[in-house]
């Protein structure tokens, strides 16, 4: 039925297109899994885990940077990759909350234009995470998810702004004393 | 000579001898393919064997019934008559028709420790019996080189009736022949230049795609077993990767010329791929592939032109031939035919908002005349007794997003605008009741009216210089906002965010009043 569906909408070539992507998506996300159980230990500030039912499905926990509002926090991502990943960029949104111009408050989505049109396939998930971590460091206001947070750091207000990112880290991304 | 069987040598691509070879280098002969072993009774492969076992009985009468065959014309060579001493020297009764065959045939799979060999007969007896006397009237030049030696070790030594060759540096076999200058020359040459295929091949294996992370030269079908290379970069990638990449379609909002077109690690912008077996070391190598995947093309005709029926869209920087036929379009117009209209992307107009800016310009331009004509100029002002607190006219809010898309001059401002209208269901509704006459336009133009909003700029006179956004008291909602989100836990924020919150409502307050 599905296959039907699929067949009809794509054409013959488009489905059969379509399936080798789905494999080589599987085999990529595979070389990516066998990288991290390798490389666990050289990068302390990520932990990327699989699902282990589903290699599409991912979460990561990252360190918040130093000398950021978010030193101290741990931060957790969930990634939802497409079945046509290399060529298109996983889904990635913050499951912690986080006061951060480039992630909306509410849903965690990220704005980061190499999740969007400025991807690439030769990125990983790892140096994604990587990434999401350079951008905690360096927000960029001028194009603001969370615009409340976007808008202290437009008029200036660092103070207010890592004052409210400090409160949330301490809030939401680090365990509770006690 | 038995010039009409093939050479097993060289259907491996593996013949020492070359020109003097006694066994055919033809492909359309046919090989001898019958197990000399099993004719012996003693083949110790059994079923598993890959030649034919075929009773020595059965190949007589297959042999003499066509004269075609390959045992006939052994059987007729002048240089291999048969020798009937061999019949009772190996002590096995055959037919000696079979046994000729074999002695010629089964030279070259003598391997010096097969065991199966000490069975039967010895093997210097069986060496020897072939060839004994044949070579020593011949002069040097025409002397066979040993291919015993050439492969490593002759067992025949000093007693061998062909030449041992001399050590090839290169590939470490014994395979110069001392009296043919040519030929040694030619090997070296062969040598040197597969010995630096080999090398480069060599290379080649480790390099690693990108994209799906894995060895080129490792992929499952060898049509996937290619890199591509890009014309600008020297990054290495499959040749499907990069192209599935550089296809992959535009409706996922990636950028043509940005991000599909460009090198994926580097960014530099290619403008075709190459695909190649092997990875090049140096720019000399990699041109050699351009050059020739280019003059491989060129000798082929273009699909698009046609022979001059079409139209190609690449004219005359394609890589593929253009012929022009005569009676054909441009034969009779000395000019390529129309082009034929392109059928437009359905995907360009949709709520996405990353959409084709070309096609949005495109839109607005052609709506522009009329919003310009329903906003006039008086229509600016603000209601100023308005409570900044309160919530803002629709227009305003407008006017305010208009702000904050001002903010910026630089191009990606734009795209904010249409997210912030995307992303708030409330102050798009907002937005299109301030111009509503727009409304029939429906949804999917919805993302164009950013255009004659930001086309109200600061010049045509704003009451209030609004420096920014929020200015306007929204930052003190903000906080409260938050403050209210988390209750009790609330000190840090409300702390530091007081001071702000004041002098932002009452600058606010200020600049409304007066």
């Amino acid at each position: 039925m599905w296959k039907g569906i699929n067949t009809a909408l794509l054409g013959r070539h488009g489905y059969n297109r379509q399936i080798g992507l789905r494999k080589a998506s599987r085999a990529r996300l595979f070389k990516e899994y066998k990288e991290v159980q390798r490389e666990k230990v050289a990068d302390p500030d990520i932990q990327l885990t699989c699902d282990d039912n589903n290699i599409f499905k991912w979460t990561a926990l990252i360190k918040g940077p130093s000398e950021t509002p978010f030193e101290g926090g741990v931060f957790q991502l969930a990634f939802a990759v497409p079945e046509q990943y290399p060529l298109q960029p996983p889904q990635v949104r913050f499951l912690t909350k986080i006061f951060h111009p480039n992630v909306h408050f509410k849903t965690g989505e990220i704005c980061l234009d190499i999740l969007k049109n400025a991807w690439s396939p030769a990125w990983t998930l790892q140096s994604v995470c990587r990434a999401i971590i350079a951008l905690m460091a360096h927000p960029e206001p001028d194009s603001p998810l969370n615009c409340d947070s976007g808008n202290l750091l437009r008029s200036g207000d660092i103070r207010g702004y890592q004052s409210m990112a400090r409160m949330y880290t301490r809030l939401a991304a680090m365990p509770k004393k006690g | 000579m038995s010039k009409r069987v093939l050479c097993k040598f060289f259907a491996h691509g593996a013949c020492l001898k070359g020109e003097n070879c006694e066994f055919s280098h033809d492909w359309k002969a046919p090989p001898n393919n019958i197990c000399t072993f099993y004719q012996k009774g003693i083949c110790a492969y059994g079923s598993r064997c890959r030649y034919q076992h075929v009773k020595p009985s059965q190949s007589q009468s297959s042999a003499s019934s066509s004269s075609t065959s390959a045992q006939q014309s052994l059987v007729s060579d002048p240089a291999y008559p048969p020798h009937p001493s061999c019949t009772s020297s190996s002590g096995v009764a055959l037919v000696p028709v079979a046994l000729t065959e074999l002695s010629a045939s089964s030279r070259p799979f003598i391997l010096p420790k097969q065991p199966a060999w000490k069975q039967e007969c010895d093997q210097h007896e069986f060496l020897d019996d072939d060839d004994v006397g044949e070579p020593t009237s011949l002069k040097p030049a025409d002397r066979p080189i040993c291919s015993f030696a050439a492969a490593g070790d002759c067992p025949r030594g000093d007693k061998c009736p062909h030449i041992h060759g001399d050590l090839c540096p290169t590939c470490g076999k014994r395979c110069l022949h001392p009296f043919r200058p040519e030929e040694k020359e030619e090997h070296l040459r062969m040598c040197e230049k597969k010995q630096k295929h080999l090398e480069v091949l060599k290379h080649s294996q480790e390099i690693e795609c990108s994209v799906c992370l894995e060895r080129v030269l490792s992929k499952p079908t060898p049509a996937e077993r290619k890199f591509g290379l890009l014309s600008e970069c020297d990054h290495p990638f499959c040749i499907s990767c990069i192209r599935n990449w550089r296809n992959s379609s535009t409706t996922s909002g990636l950028d043509v010329n940005n991000a599909l077109r460009a090198c994926p690690i580097c960014r530099k912008l290619s403008y075709f791929v190459v695909p190649s077996v092997l990875w090049y070391t140096t720019k000399e190598e990699k041109q050699e592939i351009v050059d020739s995947y280019k003059a491989k093309l060129k000798s082929i005709d273009c699909k698009h032109f046609d022979f001059g029926n079409g139209n190609c869209p690449f004219g005359t920087s394609c890589f593929y031939k253009h012929t022009v036929r005569p009676g054909s379009y441009i034969w009779k117009n000395h000019r390529p035919p129309p082009r034929k209209p392109t059928p437009r992307r359905s995907d360009a107009v949709d709520m996405d908002p990353f959409i084709n800016r070309d096609d949005i310009n495109d839109m607005a331009g052609l709506l522009e005349d009329d919003m310009d004509c329903n906003f006039p100029d008086d229509d600016l002002d603000f209601d100023e007794d308005i409570n900044p607190l309160n919530n803002l006219s629709p227009f305003e809010m407008a006017f305010m997003l208009s702000q904050m898309g001002f903010d910026e001059s630089d191009s990606s401002s734009d795209d904010e605008f249409i997210l912030l209208l995307r992303g708030s269901a409330t102050i798009s509704v907002l937005v299109s009741s301030v111009l509503g006459f727009i409304l029939f336009f429906s949804l999917p133009c919805f993302n164009i009216t950013y255009k004659p909003t930001s086309s109200l700029s600061i010049e045509h006179g704003c009451p209030v210089s609004l420096q920014h956004a929020y200015r306007d008291g929204r930052l003190e909602e903000v906080v409260l906002r938050h403050l209210g989100n988390e209750d009790g836990q609330t000190v840090i924020a409300k702390h530091i965010s007081c001071a702000r919150i004041d002098f932002c409502a009452v600058s606010a307050l200020l600049k409304y009043a007066g």
